[in-house]
């Protein structure tokens, strides 16, 4: 029961970041915009959320009254500054015309190495990482500790503020995109541009909107993956999920509740990886009679997704106008 | 009279046409890489403000450090030179499946397990240097083969697979590493090559000794040599044809009866090769050990695509542009402490944001020359024609800067 509980409770807490920065990819693609920059905009928002939870606010009052507050502040400032960084994207992208893989690249470029260069700015030559305050866990207002051991295993370890504030924008994701009529003009953006102008949708406008929600929404998975990284400490470095983000948002199928399937599916075999180095779990996987198996089980993921992605490419439907330039005298 | 105009501007017509296809693509990467160091300047100054002592030298200090050091003596040209090789390989496994339009961003995947493999050849089965290097590039190959498979057959995006495949390959080098003891000393790193095979180590050519430099080698005119060959195949051959039609339109040059498939896995093919050629030089070269690491890929794969872009995927471009760019890092690595070396990835990274600006300078450049062009050839046109004989050629230059440098092509 304990071993289910800890699988459940790491499955979730890989799963959040990657389903959080998978949705953003989703809507800027839905909207045509192909956004390689996720990576970037994870490590550039959650920069500046690390910053601002170390900058002194965490020994106020006002922060130990309202600890999830100030995450809740910090998470939302991570949102807006990614939100802004992908802008960058969107100038490029859409009024410059530019190649979308080459200027998300640069912006990918940019992030690791701006933040280290600000992070040893501010913390003295050499200092590179940003440690978070230990008040990123979630209390729920009661004692986790009285509960069975798997029940706190579930609600306690590896919980945070992003957990539930993840469902929340799947949810509100999936109704934008299907039940509003912002959705529908978005989507149509991303699926045939030139229709949408001729009924007066306006398409740039459509498309900068769609890839500053992809900002705001890859800022926040930023922030929840430093959370939920080994030791919530930040490293400039966000161990590639802006581009498994992508994988799992094609594997999704470019779907809300899909990427959520996907997103689960794949952290569900990285924490079965990560269970395969537990000093007391390691026992119950077999070695092959290899020396350090535990690489094998690290491959397995990356394998699996890729062998996944093989069969179900048949039914993978990209949108249509995805990565070309909008241009109205084409048809 | 009538005659000499109509030379003049068949002429000048020419020229205007090698203008705008080779002058303003240096002009645009030049101004970018002008606006990336201006950049890089601005941003060690606003560092400089939120430091706590403010040192306002500092910044001017370390700029000319960043750009005077990577030729301030002859060990550090050999260490550029030495850095640029490797560099030059993944730029041009990047830029040669930039070309097919593909995106290979797992050259860093290639790269590694063409390193690897090129140790094992070396360590384990006492392989001399050259036969190390073909063990790099066919493992190198095989391990570009499988997206390139995956993207030909199945349609997926190789964006997806190659970073699926750059985790597998260091997970699947550690696997190797640690079930192979015969490879290592300490389970940290191989056994530096100087003791286990020196066979393996890249000829220098007794310039080690000569110039007293542990980075002398003759890896940079390897990669030279393979930039050259990708020139050739890209410039003179069909295959190279194929490949950039496939790029520019997949679907005409299916029409055209070229077999996309085929092309795509024979491009993914070639880019991995080139890739793990490049691990083989920069582990060949007996300066470093292959260390295991858990968490991070190799950044060398990654660094290969700002060379490549800047470079506008060109093999001989490459060659400038991985010679820059590693003149820019030993640069960087003198100024440490006082700032840290990734200003030159800050630097990179705004130059290849403003190509895209220069991109469309260049747009711009190009439709002014376009329609002076056009302007010369409807004068051309009408001195043939008797009628408007009389009619004097109205044309106007209309960007003179352009007058003035086209002037001069003909003059010469």
């Amino acid at each position: 029961m304990d071993i289910i509980a800890i699988i459940i409770a790491n499955t979730i807490a890989y799963g959040v970041p990657l389903l959080l920065v998978a949705l953003a990819g989703m809507f800027s693609e839905r909207s045509g915009i192909i956004n390689i920059a996720l990576e970037g905009i994870m490590i550039f928002g959650a920069l500046f959320a690390s910053i601002f939870l170390t900058s002194g606010i965490v020994g106020t009052e006002f922060a130990a009254n309202n600890p999830q507050l100030v995450i809740f502040l910090a998470m939302i400032l991570a949102a807006i500054t990614g939100s802004l960084f992908s802008l960058l994207l969107a100038y490029a992208a859409i009024k410059l015309k530019a190649d979308q893989v080459i200027s998300g690249t640069a912006l990918n470029i940019f992030a690791p190495a701006f933040a280290i260069i600000l992070a040893w700015a501010i913390q003295g030559q050499g200092v590179t990482d940003i440690p978070l305050p230990d008040i990123v866990d979630l209390s729920w207002g009661f004692d986790a500790a009285n509960l069975p051991t798997w029940l706190n295993t579930l609600v306690s370890k590896k919980m945070y503020l992003t957990t539930p504030i993840s469902i929340l924008i799947l949810i509100a994701a999936y109704v934008t995109l299907y039940k509003t009529k912002f959705g529908l003009r978005l989507r149509s953006c991303g699926e045939h541009p030139q229709a949408a102008d001729s009924v007066g949708i306006k398409v740039l406008r459509m498309r900068y909107i769609g890839v500053a929600i992809s900002g705001f929404l890859a800022g926040i998975g930023g922030f929840a993956f430093v959370m939920a990284s080994s030791n919530s400490t930040f490293t400039a470095d966000v161990a590639g999920y802006g581009f498994l983000a992508l994988a799992v948002m094609i594997f999704g199928n470019w779907k809300p509740f899909r990427i959520l399937f996907a997103a689960l599916f794949f952290s569900f075999f990285k924490t079965i990886s990560a269970l395969a180095v537990d000093a007391q779990l390691s026992s119950i996987f077999p070695t092959f009679n290899l020396a350090s198996p535990e690489n094998l089980y690290k491959m397995l993921p990356y394998l699996i997704t890729l062998v996944v992605l093989a069969f179900t490419s048949k039914q993978s439907r990209a949108p249509k106008a995805e990565g070309i330039p909008y241009d109205p005298g084409k048809r | 009279m009538m005659a000499l105009f109509k030379k003049n501007s068949t002429a000048e017509l020419k020229t205007i046409k090698e203008l705008s296809d080779k002058k303003v693509t240096i002009i645009s990467s030049v101004s970018s890489i002008f606006v990336g160091l201006l950049f890089g300047l601005v941003i060690l100054f606003i560092i400089e403000i939120i430091k706590e002592y403010s040192d306002f030298t500092n910044p001017f200090y370390g700029f000319v450090n960043l750009m005077t050091s990577g030729i301030s003596s002859i060990g550090n040209i050999l260490k550029l030179l030495y850095k640029a090789a490797p560099l030059m390989m993944t730029g041009l496994a990047i830029g040669f499946a930039f070309k097919a339009g593909l995106f290979n961003i797992g050259a860093t995947g290639q790269y590694t397990v063409g390193a690897f493999f090129a140790l094992i050849a070396a360590i384990l089965w006492q392989f001399p240097w050259w036969a190390a290097l073909i063990v790099a590039m066919i493992t190198g190959a095989l391990w570009g083969f499988i997206p390139g498979l995956f993207k030909a057959i199945f349609n997926i995006n190789e964006v997806i697979t190659t970073i699926m495949l750059n985790w597998t390959a260091l997970f699947f080098v550690n696997l190797l590493f640690y079930n192979n003891p015969g490879i290592y000393l300490t389970p940290e790193r191989t056994t530096a090559l100087a003791s286990a095979n020196p066979s393996a180590i890249l000829p220098d050519l007794g310039l080690k000794v000569a110039l007293n430099s542990s980075y002398v080698n003759i890896g940079i005119f390897i990669a030279i040599l393979f930039a050259i060959l990708i020139y050739i195949i890209m410039e003179k051959t069909t295959f190279g044809f194929e490949i950039k039609a496939c790029g520019h339109n997949k679907n005409a040059s299916v029409y055209a009866g070229i077999k996309a498939k085929r092309t795509i896995i024979y491009t993914m093919l070639i880019s991995g090769a080139l890739a793990g050629v490049g691990g083989g030089i920069q582990f060949l070269s007996g300066t470093v050990q292959y260390t295991v690491s858990n968490t991070t890929l190799m950044p060398m794969g990654f660094n290969g695509i700002p060379v490549a872009l800047l470079a506008f995927s060109n093999p001989i471009g490459i060659i400038f542009s991985s010679l820059f760019i590693s003149f820019l890092q030993v640069g960087g690595e003198n100024m440490q402490p006082i700032y840290s070396s990734e200003m030159v990835n800050v630097i990179l990274a705004v130059i290849i944001y403003f190509s895209a600006f220069s991109l469309i300078l260049s747009q711009f450049i190009r439709k002014r020359l376009n329609m002076r062009s056009i302007d010369l050839e409807i004068a051309a046109n009408r001195l043939e024609t008797p009628l408007e004989e009389n009619i004097p050629p109205k044309e106007e230059p209309v960007e003179p800067v352009i007058e003035k440098s086209s002037k001069k092509e003909v003059e010469k």
